[in-house]
């Protein structure tokens, strides 16, 4: 499908593409303007760049074991102590072993308080206690997949309110968080969409606006975009088909060739459309290959150092392609990393001992690795997980559960801060947002709201908000200096205000 | 058929008796492409019964063709055998053969060479099974051993297809334990033409289910501690292993509501409750709840049942007033509308009946017909089975004739000889079909090149498939398996709102890393991934064998090329390569080198070259990657 076609099928009302061309227009004067630039390193001061980094830990992260009340006030903020009554032998037995978090000033959502004041991160996070206490990170509280508010466990129960499918079902819920649309199983993602709306405003096409280091995902499929999948192994002979060997006395002319034999099987028109998807994605792939493999070349060297882990490798990975973002001729990039193996039904407190220090090194290394590059203001990164998992202990593990706590880290974020309404580490009835006596907690933010700040911050204009995310309206709707959550800081940036497929805000 | 083989024609005389004249295709043309000509063998004998369809003798494309479904790869020879015995001929025979390879065994036997030959070597006898160590290749190295030599190939690729449904997977606690992944294995082997009960009894009480699931050692509620059974199983078995999350018809639709909307098969009470029954498992070898493994063997030993948890007094002898409570969960449990213990009567010693109890109420469930059978029709035939194919299956698994529920002897073979995969796709258009998993696709080179080796033993770990194409068996990254059997890849199959779940594993890196492991595989002559046993060992390259492609070098002149691709056509590609394709790979196989001798023999590199290469472009073309 082409441009056109796509815009043509939005389905948004009325199209006029006029808006949209001048968009085109506007966005590609920026990067035409850049393309000459000498700096690879540097943000040139008019370089429009923007790029989002979602990072999935599939399987189910604790994160209840992440952030943790830390107050032990009795008759006040007892937030630990409710914390370890409530967990057992899942808690983390200590108050003073977490690391604290610098006047957190937990917001409370949707009118409603956060249960807690004083909160720390898990003992082995100081990565993230550090960007966070410097303002680079911040939380969000209790956020899950939601279709519209559901404030009680009564409103959870009246068969009134929609709820979405397969809630702590792992395929459904994964699948969800990507696509912030809980009522289907067949939709696209939310950075799919963003692509969809905002991928003209790259001057290459070759190389997709969404790049994924997880293989395939639901997170970056779009109508008009899929995503270009990579290996955290960016050396440039890496990348694409490898060449007939070299002591084949007619080499490059064979594999050229071989090459030409293979691209015009995949070139012919196939009517089984098993064949025609097959040959289409592997004729896209192909020509993607040569200009991200010339981008590589061209990486810099970076002092930032990364650890070992697959996370931390394909953060530095990110880092490196977004070093070459001009040779890929992207203003505008969307990276997806995996790091998975978080369904911890058994061995939770080891478990996550071994692994949250990985996960808090990485994404302190990639915090640095974009200072560095000049362009930590320009990139915004998320975290987003099936579910969190339920408060009580099935015995050193924990099963699945709702809602749960993310991260969000970058220049641009109001860090320091935890938004939405941290829940009452309580599993009785008395708990509203509680919904099982296991301790499953009712979202008090949607992923709707979180992506909805981050699609305003990457350029998406209020009213294409709901091509982007389906159920937006019956969480919110803009008006100026009004934030979905707030956790972006908007200062020196203005929201976009074209209207591409025009006027579906009011659908 | 667009082109004949020469092949095709010496063998059979061309009785001239159009399909046309038979009025029902579907019957006669059992075994047949559509559009082909009935042919006759020279016998009459042959001829007769094909065409009073008592047997039904296909042409050598449509062998191959089923046996691309049935098996993980052709050789010429099996082809040339259904072809003269028909298919049913085949397949029963298939169906009656037993179990002929047990995969643990050889990995224990492989593990004792291997301590044998470090005692003779170092002069001692102190190595033993217990102190030299294995890991997850030698369950490749079996597995390899086993599907290459064991003449029950259909076995071989329906408990694969298991393996995809009912999945456990080394990435996991038993990382680095052949023996666990051999044990599981053989479960899916020996079962794979049993009863579906039998192997959800089987995999229930697997070790290696257990431990992936961590329903090993799952524990009554225990209000003291606060801790709960833990629901990871009750929700996989039900979600993954029978039933799914919505009501289905028998035709694996799903069922809507008064309102429209799908009928969730359970809530999460349900699955509280159904994780109460799967309390008091732990290892088979252990003497208390709780009890770690006691070796790597362990995860070959039937879970054994605790009712009652006295973990405290085995860990502690000293104590005289241990701490003793159930282990399994006593009490009515009530799921899927049925109840297990209804009058609470059991004890907790009692309680292995529950488990018993819940299996059949899963087991019974209407959707566990449809839902077993859509996923093996995707897993062997096409991607997106008619509504009226499901049906058929299902109806098979719900009562196999003879009123035998679940008998998934019957439901291979309604599934292999179903009208949808016999009489399919003569045009060449719509869905039909699917995206050959790459892993099968290294299975259809390594049997379709006839990999052999002198002495019988090959080792090969497999490393190279799963580390370009990401499959191998039991490598699942999660239970979901390798991908969903609902993924909707972006383009005409999302457009035609089609499944095409081999999708979800093609990325550009998969993508190339198939081009690039088959540019190892043949162009770099290296097949198999040959692993040293211990440190030291003398290499043994009888055991890593190469492709012998020399017989075909005398085709690889440009005149004959049409019999070199003709020949890997049938064997890899069913003979469905296109003319435009078969020309384009012509073309390009022409514009190498080729030199011959005085006496006309081939340059015997440029004619190697010339082989590899023309076996890699059909194995990359789409005719070849979508079975059809």
């Amino acid at each position: 499908m082409n441009r056109r076609d796509f815009i043509r099928q939005v389905g948004c009302g009325a199209m006029g593409s006029t808006t949209l061309l001048s968009t085109l227009t506007s966005l590609g004067a920026v990067n035409g303007a850049m393309s000459g630039s000498a700096s690879k390193l540097r943000l040139a001061s008019n370089e429009d760049y923007k790029a989002l980094v979602c990072v999935l830990f599939s399987g189910g992260i604790d994160s209840f074991n992440i952030l943790i009340p830390s107050g032990t006030t009795v008759g006040g903020d007892n937030g630990f102590n409710d914390y370890k009554n409530v967990r057992s032998d899942i808690a983390i037995q200590t108050n003073t072993f977490l690391l604290p978090l610098n006047n957190p000033r937990c917001s409370g959502f949707r009118g409603q308080p956060c249960n807690y004041g004083s909160f720390g991160v898990h003992p082995t996070m100081t990565g993230v206690q550090n960007l966070f206490n410097n303002g680079k990170l911040a939380f969000m509280a209790n956020i899950g997949t939601l279709i519209e508010p559901v404030m009680t466990k009564a409103e959870y129960q009246s068969g009134l309110k929609k709820l979405p499918l397969g809630i702590y079902s792992h395929s459904d819920q994964i699948m969800q968080w990507q696509t912030s649309v809980p009522q289907s199983r067949d939709t696209l993602g939310v950075g799919g969409r963003l692509a969809d709306l905002l991928h003209a405003s790259n001057s290459l096409q070759d190389i997709s606006m969404n790049i994924s280091l997880g293989g395939k995902n639901n997170f970056q499929r779009g109508k008009d975009v899929t995503e270009y999948s990579i290996s955290n192994n960016i050396d440039p002979n890496n990348v694409g088909i490898t060449a007939l060997p070299s002591w084949w006395s007619n080499s490059g002319l064979m594999t050229e060739l071989r090459n030409n034999a293979v691209d015009s099987l995949v070139s012919r028109t196939y009517a089984n459309l098993l064949q025609k998807t097959y040959s289409s994605t592997t004729k896209s792939s192909i020509e993607s290959f040569e200009v991200f493999k010339n981008a590589l070349k061209r990486v810099p060297s970076m002092t930032t150092t990364f650890g070992t882990s697959s996370l931390a490798k394909d953060l530095q990975a990110v880092a490196k392609v977004m070093s070459v973002r001009n040779d890929l001729g992207a203003k505008r990039q969307i990276f997806f990393v995996n790091y998975g193996g978080w369904d911890m039904h058994d061995n939770l407190v080891n478990g996550l001992n071994a692994r949250l220090p990985i996960i808090s090194d990485a994404l302190k290394s990639f915090y640095d690795a974009t200072a560095e590059l000049g362009i930590a203001e320009n990139v915004t990164t998320f975290t987003i997980s099936d579910f969190a998992r339920t408060i009580t202990s099935n015995g050193l593990g924990s099963d699945h559960a709702w809602g749960g706590n993310t991260m969000i880290m970058g220049g641009a974020v109001n860090g320091g801060r935890i938004f939405g309404r941290f829940p009452k580490m309580d599993v009785s009835n008395n708990n509203t947002q509680n919904i099982s006596f296991r301790g499953n907690f009712i979202p008090s933010i949607s992923t709707d709201e979180m992506y909805a700040e981050l699609a305003l911050w990457y350029g998406v204009s209020p009213y294409d908000l709901c091509y982007v995310l389906p159920n937006l309206r019956n969480f919110y709707s803009y008006s100026p200096n009004n934030y979905p959550v707030g956790f972006m800081n908007f200062n020196g940036t203005t929201i976009s205000n074209v209207d591409n497929p025009q006027g579906c805000s009011t659908n | 058929m667009k082109t004949r083989s020469p092949i095709f024609v010496i063998l059979f005389i061309c009785l001239g008796i159009p399909v046309a004249l038979a009025q029902q295709t579907t019957t006669i043309g059992k075994g047949n492409l559509q559009k082909v000509n009935v042919f006759s063998s020279s016998t009459a004998i042959n001829g007769q019964r094909t065409l009073t369809s008592t047997g039904f003798l296909p042409n050598y494309s449509a062998a191959a063709r089923f046996l691309s479904q049935a098996t993980f790869g052709n050789t010429y020879t099996e082809i040339q055998k259904v072809a003269n015995q028909g298919i049913e001929k085949w397949l029963d025979d298939q169906l009656a053969m037993s179990n002929s390879f047990r995969i643990e065994t050889y990995v224990q036997n492989l593990h004792q060479s291997m301590v044998d030959s470090l005692n003779i070597k170092n002069n001692v006898n102190t190595y033993t099974l217990a102190n030299v160590g294995v890991s997850n290749w030698h369950f490749d190295a079996a597995w390899f051993q086993g599907c290459m030599t064991a003449p029950d190939q259909l076995r071989w690729r329906v408990a694969f297809a298991l393996s995809e449904i009912l999945v456990t997977s080394r990435i996991s606690a038993f990382d680095g334990n052949p023996y666990a992944l051999a044990s599981y294995y053989d479960v899916l082997m020996d079962n794979a033409f049993g009863n579906y009960r039998t192997l959800l009894d089987k995999i229930t009480y697997h070790p290696a289910m257990g431990s992936y699931l961590t329903f090993l050692n799952n524990h009554a509620t225990d209000v003291g501690k606060q801790t709960y059974p833990d629901e990871n199983y009750a929700r996989e078995i039900m979600q993954l292993f029978s039933i799914g999350l919505y009501q289905l018809n028998l035709d694996g639709s799903e069922k809507k509501d008064a309102n429209g909307q799908l009928i969730p098969t359970y809530n999460n009470d349900d699955i509280a409750n159904l994780a109460k029954v799967f309390t008091g498992l732990s290892w088979g070898d252990g003497t208390y709840l709780g009890i770690n493994a006691k070796d790597i063997w362990s995860y070959t030993k039937r879970m054994k049942f605790y009712g009652i948890d006295s973990s405290d007094a085995k860990k502690n002898p000293w104590k005289t007033n241990p701490r003793i409570v159930d282990g399994h969960e006593r009490g009515a449990k009530t799921f899927l509308g049925s109840t297990v213990d209804p009058t609470a009567s059991r004890t907790a010693m009692q309680g292995e009946a529950d488990i018993q109890d819940a299996l059949n109420i899963i087991f019974n469930h209407p959707n566990v017909g449809p839902f077993v059978s859509r996923r093996l029709i995707q897993r062997l035939i096409t991607s997106n089975p008619s509504p009226a194919f499901i049906q058929r299956i299902a109806t098979v698994f719900n009562n196999n004739g003879s009123g035998v529920r679940g008998d998934l002897k019957a439901v291979i073979r309604a599934i292999l000889l179903d009208p949808e995969a016999r009489n399919c796709c003569g045009d060449d258009t719509g869905t039909f079909g699917k995206l050959r998993e790459p892993f099968v696709r290294y299975m259809n080179l390594i049997k379709g090149l006839n990999l052999t080796v002198t002495g019988g033993i090959f080792r090969n770990a497999m490393a190279r498939v799963y580390d370009q194409t990401a499959q191998r068996p039991l490598s699942s990254p999660s239970v979901f398996n390798f991908y969903s059997p609902d993924y909707i890849p972006n383009g005409p199959l999302k457009d035609a709102g089609k499944v095409g779940p081999e999708f979800q594993l093609l990325s550009s890196q998969t993508l190339t890393g198939y081009f690039n492991a088959l540019n190892d595989w043949l162009v770099n002559d290296d097949p198999t991934d040959y692993y040293g046993l211990f440190t030291g060992e003398t290499y043994k390259p009888n055991q890593d064998p190469k492709f012998n492609t020399v017989a075909d070098y005398v085709l690889t002149r440009n005149d004959r090329l049409p019999q070199l691709l003709d020949k890997y056509n049938l064997i890899l590609a069913n003979g469905r390569l296109s003319t435009e394709s078969l020309n384009t790979i012509s073309q390009a196989i022409k514009g190498m080198p080729y030199s011959e001798d005085a006496n006309g023999v081939p340059n015997t590199t440029e004619a190697y070259r010339r082989v590899r290469l023309a076996i890699f472009l059909i194995m990359t073309s789409p005719d070849y990657l979508i079975n059809k």
